[in-house]
């Protein structure tokens, strides 16, 4: 089975630095990145599942950030971390299409919860873009209308 | 971005100025304008119809004086010199009747004289006097036939002029009197007829003329001799000194004022009589004229006085009031603004805590990760051996534990505060009273009945309706209630209190819900002043005095009235009135 690839995105480096640590501990692959740039920089290079994106940064503010990733990384899975204050911007979030928030402070073992339910989210919605992949190879036009005439 | 620097942004640490407290200067400046404008603008047109009523009335009133002064000499002159010219008919009617001759004889004479008499009582004697001015009959008291006359001026004067009425002399008799004496021209000759009239008759006609108290009329000839008696001092044949200068010919009436000899100021009028022989005068002392006049301006000034001060008293009544209310005015003003100031300040601090909340959140976030990690790197130690156990190490990690505790204490401080600093839209919606006020109740329901308070509810089975936002609506009942509490706590002290809730639709559009309590009341005072923010009878700490205000901005923004009547018996109620939703 593939491994959860995490990044996380926080203006905070020491919380960062920490964080990478457990995570690391944890056996969970992860890179960091302190600003929306890097972070697109990095989702452009690498193949990253799980997003956690603090909302509150200076420059390129979570939201922003989170716009962009899902307009050019639509299978990527964003979690948003928020201060609390800014509930009403995370739940403008999920609009825009996180998967999920979180708010400060959180626990380690919450942040991994949180990260492999989405993780697994995006495993199933690739399992199901894998099968209808695989379908359209196998099945003839024909099947394919019946199929799509059947009710599930 | 750093604490300090959202603070300051925030203007934390800016000093905020006070009110605008105006210079004590202010309110006199104020004062003198207020008071000189009222004083002014009422006395300005006040005076200006004094001036002009006086005005008008005195030049009326001399106008009246003047001609009814002229009048009356004209009158008067009339009288004079018809009793004159009837006197000259007279003489002539008898020199024509009779012949120089007869009338010559003392009976005819004395028969003429008695006819004279019946007619008119006028006359005193009567002569004949030949050409050469000899005295040839006569009729009367005095022993003068026979004297000569030829050289007196009045027998000059008649031959010459044919007719003569002579000034006031003495002559031989050594008695004031005045004659008339008439010309006859009788075959080739002339003869004279004389009559002396009686002065005093003729002074009386003269004298008798009266007006007001010092009006007076007397003649004076060209020299300016009295020819009547005056009544104010002047006796016959004496000089008049005081107008000689008015002793000029003039043909019609003159008026004019002038001093006498004793400088009391009179109104003359004069005019001439028999060719200008005698002067007519008529004269009124000025102030007895014009007494009409001084009474009015007595009155004026009284008015004047009496208006006069009528208006400064009112100018300065008015202007203390005035200025009072002013003051009384900014000092609210600067209240308010006080209070304004105070309540923004509160604002800024419950924006500016949600901000510290949010901030804080970050380096708990740290705080907690870092915890986590020492507490896996203890527990990774422990596995291999390298850390045995202790009593320090099982210190250690408990105090681990107090960490993470405090972390969580901390996280849930910080959540509070951001909930209550958040600011949430006004969701308006029907809210359906029947059951939404029972929910409040049972809110506070066991505070009450620790407190042995009966809440009792007074809610029809109709279903009925307000349009509101919940939240805010709770907030306005929980702080409604939790006062009547408080006020029945303080009354009963556990025992007997009382608190009634009640649902009435006044008519249609609006809804009137009643939250009464048994508990102590409001004084009247304090009753003014419930509503305004920052009151409270609650000691310090206690209460932030916002709870009503806010209420009632609340319900005021809900389009709905509150309203309050207490009193220290029977308790208070609060009566709200809110628009209806559909049931």
């Amino acid at each position: 089975m593939e491994k959860m690839k995490m990044m996380l995105v926080d203006d905070e480096e020491r919380f960062l630095v920490t964080t990478r640590k457990l995570l690391t501990k944890k056996d969970i692959e992860v890179v960091t990145a302190t600003s929306g740039k890097d972070a697109l920089e990095i989702l452009r290079q690498k193949n990253i599942h799980v997003v956690i994106l603090d909302v509150k940064m200076p420059g390129m503010d979570g939201i922003a950030t989170l716009k962009e990733i899902k307009s050019r990384f639509p299978l990527v899975e964003v979690i948003m971390l928020t201060g609390h204050a800014t509930v009403e911007s995370a739940i403008e979030g999920l609009k825009s299409g996180a998967t999920d928030y979180l708010m400060k402070p959180t626990g380690i073992d919450e942040l991994i919860g949180r990260a492999e339910e989405a993780f697994q989210k995006r495993q199933r919605l690739e399992e199901k873009i894998r099968m209808a992949q695989t379908r359209k190879f196998m099945k003839s036009p024909r099947d394919i209308l019946r199929e799509a005439e059947k009710p599930e | 971005m750093s604490l300090t620097q959202k603070l300051s942004e925030r203007g934390c640490f800016a000093k905020v100025s006070t009110g605008n407290h105006l210079k004590p200067n202010h309110y006199s400046t104020i004062r003198k304008i207020i008071l000189i404008s009222m004083i002014l603008v009422p006395f300005i047109p006040f005076i200006l119809v004094l001036i002009t009523g006086y005005y008008y009335f005195a030049t009326a009133l001399e106008t009246s004086k003047i001609a009814s002064m002229k009048r009356i000499v004209n009158d008067h002159r009339q009288m004079i010199e018809s009793f004159l010219n009837e006197r000259r008919a007279d003489l002539e009617f008898v020199q024509n009747a009779y012949p120089f001759e007869e009338l010559g004889r003392p009976q005819t004479l004395a028969r003429v004289f008695q006819l004279l008499q019946n007619k008119s009582n006028a006359f005193q004697d009567l002569g004949i006097f030949d050409e050469s001015g000899v005295h040839v009959a006569y009729h009367g008291p005095y022993e003068l036939k026979g004297k000569m006359y030829r050289h007196t001026e009045w027998f000059q004067n008649v031959i010459r002029h044919n007719y003569y009425i002579s000034d006031i002399f003495l002559g031989y008799r050594q008695v004031p009197h005045f004659i008339i004496a008439v010309v006859r021209k009788e075959n080739n000759r002339k003869w004279v007829i004389r009559a002396t009239i009686d002065t005093l008759m003729f002074n009386d006609l003269v004298k008798k003329i009266r007006i007001g108290a010092t009006g007076e009329a007397y003649i004076l000839n060209v020299d300016g001799i009295l020819q009547t008696d005056r009544r104010s001092g002047g006796h016959l044949m004496e000089q008049d000194s005081g107008h000689r200068p008015h002793l000029v010919y003039h043909e019609d009436i003159r008026i004019f004022i002038d001093k006498d000899a004793a400088k009391h100021n009179f109104l003359y009028a004069t005019t001439w009589l028999k060719n200008w022989q005698w002067q007519l005068v008529v004269r009124q002392e000025k102030a007895d004229v014009f007494k009409a006049l001084r009474t009015a301006t007595y009155l004026i000034v009284i008015i004047s006085v009496v208006g006069g001060v009528l208006i400064i008293g009112v100018a300065f009544f008015l202007t203390d009031r005035i200025v009072r209310r002013m003051q009384q005015l900014d000092a609210e003003k600067d209240q308010l603004s006080e209070q304004l100031i105070r309540a923004s300040r509160l604002a800024e601090l419950g924006e500016m805590a949600a901000g510290f909340a949010h901030e804080i959140n970050n380096p708990l976030q740290i705080i907690k990760n870092e915890q986590t990690l020492i507490e896996m790197l203890t527990a990774e130690l422990k596995q291999k051996g390298e850390l045995k156990e202790s009593e320090n190490l099982i210190e250690i990690e408990d105090s681990f534990k107090q960490i993470n505790l405090q972390i969580s204490r901390c996280a849930e401080i910080t959540q509070a505060i951001l909930k209550f600093g958040r600011k949430t839209e006004a969701a308006w919606q029907d809210i359906e009273l029947n059951s939404f006020i029972p929910e409040i109740t049972a809110m506070v329901a066991k505070k009450a009945s620790v407190n042995g308070i009966a809440i009792r509810q007074h809610i029809p089975d109709a279903p009925l309706c307000v349009h509101a936002d919940p939240t805010q609506l709770q907030q306005v009942f929980l702080n409604l209630f939790n006062n009547a509490i408080d006020a029945v706590i303080e009354r009963h002290k556990g025992n007997g209190g009382e608190i009634s809730v009640e649902t009435v639709a006044t008519d249609n559009s609006r809804v009137s819900i009643r939250i009464h309590d048994n508990g102590c009341g409001i004084s009247p005072e304090n009753l003014k002043k419930i509503f305004s923010p920052f009151f409270t009878t609650k000691p310090v700490g206690k209460g932030t005095g916002l709870g009503l205000s806010v209420c009632f901005g609340i319900i005021n923004n809900l389009g709905g009235s509150m309203q309050v009547s207490s009193d220290l018996e029977s308790g208070t109620t609060f009566t709200l009135s809110l628009p209806a939703g559909k049931s």
